[in-house]
């Protein structure tokens, strides 16, 4: 975490948490275990060679304007402008930190694209996080993990919270209200005007048909076999899903 | 004088500004009848239009430095000025043009003239435009260069709020200029030294002001450096702080600026009592104008396009017409005045040369 945002004279440099660079070493990088430099070569050549990198990052100024819209600098020690600096520079090591640490603190809303030389360092954020979900870096492991629930539902359902979820005990900041409504779930949501919202198991109702496809997509694509990488129990139970209900729909894969 | 019938053909310079002077001063030293053509119903240019204080680097107040330029060309038996009238139409070749003239006292008129050169200059970047997120038009003490060089040369810096003196005044860098989404992708070459001039003009108006620059990069090439950029380091303690505002707003009475200090690496927040936007060059309404009235090339950001580079820097698409100053792209005055000078040669030249010039 960084100190409240300050004045720029006078002041005295701020203490880092920990270590950053190429040129420290380190056994561990951001608290995992440390790989090979060839392991870490391959991982920014792909981000590299994404077909999208070219218009994410033409040069970097390094004017910072990026840093002064991004809320996740306001908070975090992440700053866009070092995520694209270490991409411009080809700074093998320090992408790899960046892939362990700084990517996972931004919350991809992309004001960055603000910047005057019309980079998007949200966007190679979006493939950094890519190329570390297919990998299965130890970072997106952890940054998942929280979110196994939230993987499940969207990807046997298509949809991404669904009411039955909001518990009181899951969410005690949501007040004592919660509660209440939870109790009634089903009536609070028939209380609302399309028919569609009426469920309290998805967050509204899934055709048969978008299903279907959905699943299709899922493995086609291979995003189900990304999900293996990071969590092999959740992989499992999806995998079980899909293949049931498109043997029932009498599609073989 | 009128000199349009004389036998020798004239050059038709096109604009009063630095540029359009040094033209027609060099064309008539040169022994060749001039006409001096100007918009307004002032010669001088955006040094006068904008009430420019003092002239960079060597802070000689603008009105002195343009009035001697004004009043040579105006005392020169071989230019004739011609005010309040532009330039709708431009017939013929080089050597023998004929220009249509519109507006002052006359109304329309037709003028021979064997060469043009254009010096239409160019425009203040709209600072309330687009992308920009400084609120120029929404809070007043925002301003921006030109601004301030009304108010330095008043030797009255104020909040234009409240009518106090600001006790912390910042330059933000850059607007307008260098950015992809605006399209103008080029450096307007001057701001960088003009914001740190002003910047001096203000700690020595008012000491206990604190002036800082947020900047990308300071180019001020040449013996700009030692000119500008060390005293406002040395001997008025300009803070130069490397991060470019990304937006301004409204905090109390006092502006609040958003930006990174990128070489401490940290995001900040300073309140300010004036913010002045470093705007960069576009082509003047004119430029394009003329551009378009001429028949000459212009580049994709509106410039005059100069068709042989880099060592030809006045010659455009139709020969015969020379381009001069700003109307070629952002220029200091050092350079608007050199390539007036080339511009009128090259002109006279051409209309003397059996060859061609």
């Amino acid at each position: 975490m960084r100190s409240s945002p300050s004045e720029p004279a006078g002041a005295a440099v701020a203490e880092r948490p920990r270590a950053r660079g190429a040129a420290v070493k380190s056994e561990a990088v951001a608290g995992f275990d440390d790989v090979t430099y060839e392991e870490k070569r391959k991982l920014f050549e792909e981000v590299r060679s994404d077909l999208r990198f070219p218009d994410y990052l033409y040069g970097c100024y390094e004017c910072g304007i990026c840093v002064a819209v991004c809320p996740s600098a306001r908070f975090y020690d992440f700053s866009p402008r070092r995520i694209a600096q270490a991409a411009a520079r080809q700074d093998v090591e320090l992408i790899y930190q960046q892939m362990q640490e700084d990517i996972w603190e931004c919350s991809q809303c992309f004001s960055c694209l603000r910047c005057p030389r019309g980079n998007n360092p949200g966007g190679i954020v979006t493939i950094m996080r890519e190329v570390a979900v297919n990998h299965g870096l130890a970072s997106a492991k952890e940054a998942l993990e929280g979110y196994s629930r939230i993987i499940y539902k969207i990807m046997s359902t298509g949809t991404q919270v669904s009411p039955d979820m909001l518990q009181p005990d899951a969410f005690p900041d949501w007040g004592p209200e919660v509660a209440d409504v939870s109790n009634q779930l089903a009536l609070w949501r028939r209380a609302l005007p399309p028919e569609t919202l009426h469920t309290t198991s998805t967050g509204w109702d899934v055709s048969d048909r978008t299903l279907i496809e959905l699943y299709l997509i899922w493995l086609e694509t291979g995003a189900l076999d990304m999900i293996r990488d990071v969590d092999e129990g959740l992989h499992m139970i999806l995998e079980e899903v899909m293949e049931e209900r498109l043997e029932e729909e009498g599609i073989e894969r | 004088m009128t000199i349009a019938n004389q036998a020798a053909p004239a050059v038709a310079v096109v604009g009063g500004g630095p540029a359009g002077l040094a033209a027609a001063r060099t064309a008539a030293d040169l022994g060749s009848p001039v006409v001096l053509i100007e918009r307004l119903g002032f010669l001088g240019g955006m040094p006068i239009i904008e009430n420019y204080a003092a002239i960079t680097p060597h802070l000689e107040p603008a009105e002195v430095a343009m009035g001697r330029m004004i009043t040579a060309v105006e005392s020169h038996p071989l230019v004739e000025v011609v005010l309040d009238t532009e330039v709708t139409s431009c017939e013929g070749e080089a050597g023998a043009f004929t220009l249509t003239l519109e507006g002052g006292a006359g109304g329309s008129r037709k003028i021979s003239a064997g060469a043009v050169v254009v010096a239409t200059g160019f425009q203040h970047f709209d600072p309330g435009r687009e992308t920009q997120m400084y609120g120029y038009y929404e809070f007043p003490d925002v301003i921006a260069l030109q601004d301030l060089e009304a108010m330095l040369k008043d030797h009255h810096v104020v909040r234009p709020s409240n009518g106090e003196s600001p006790a912390r005044v910042c330059f933000v860098q850059c607007v307008g200029s260098r950015d992809r989404q605006i399209g103008n992708e080029y450096c307007s070459k001057v701001c960088c030294g003009i914001a740190s001039k002003e910047a001096m003009e203000v700690r020595q108006m008012l000491p206990d002001c604190e002036v800082f620059i947020f900047y990308i990069d300071m180019r001020m090439y040449g013996y700009w450096e030692n000119q500008i950029y060390w005293p406002a380091q040395e001997q008025y303690h300009v803070q130069y702080v490397k991060g470019v505002i990304s937006e301004v707003l409204p905090k109390g009475d006092r502006l609040l600026v958003r930006g990174e200090d990128t070489t401490m690496g940290r995001p900040m927040e300073v309140l300010m009592d004036l913010v002045v936007l470093s705007v960069g060059m576009e082509p003047s309404p004119g430029t394009r104008k003329m551009a378009s009235v001429l028949g000459i090339e212009q580049n994709k950001y509106g410039f005059v396009e100069a068709v042989q580079p880099p060592l030809d820097t006045v010659s455009t698409s139709r020969v015969g017409v020379f381009a001069a100053g700003a109307a070629l792209g952002p220029a200091d005055l050092e350079d608007s005045v050199s390539t007036g000078a080339a511009a009128a040669s090259r002109a006279v030249a051409l209309l003397r040369s059996p060859v061609g010039a």
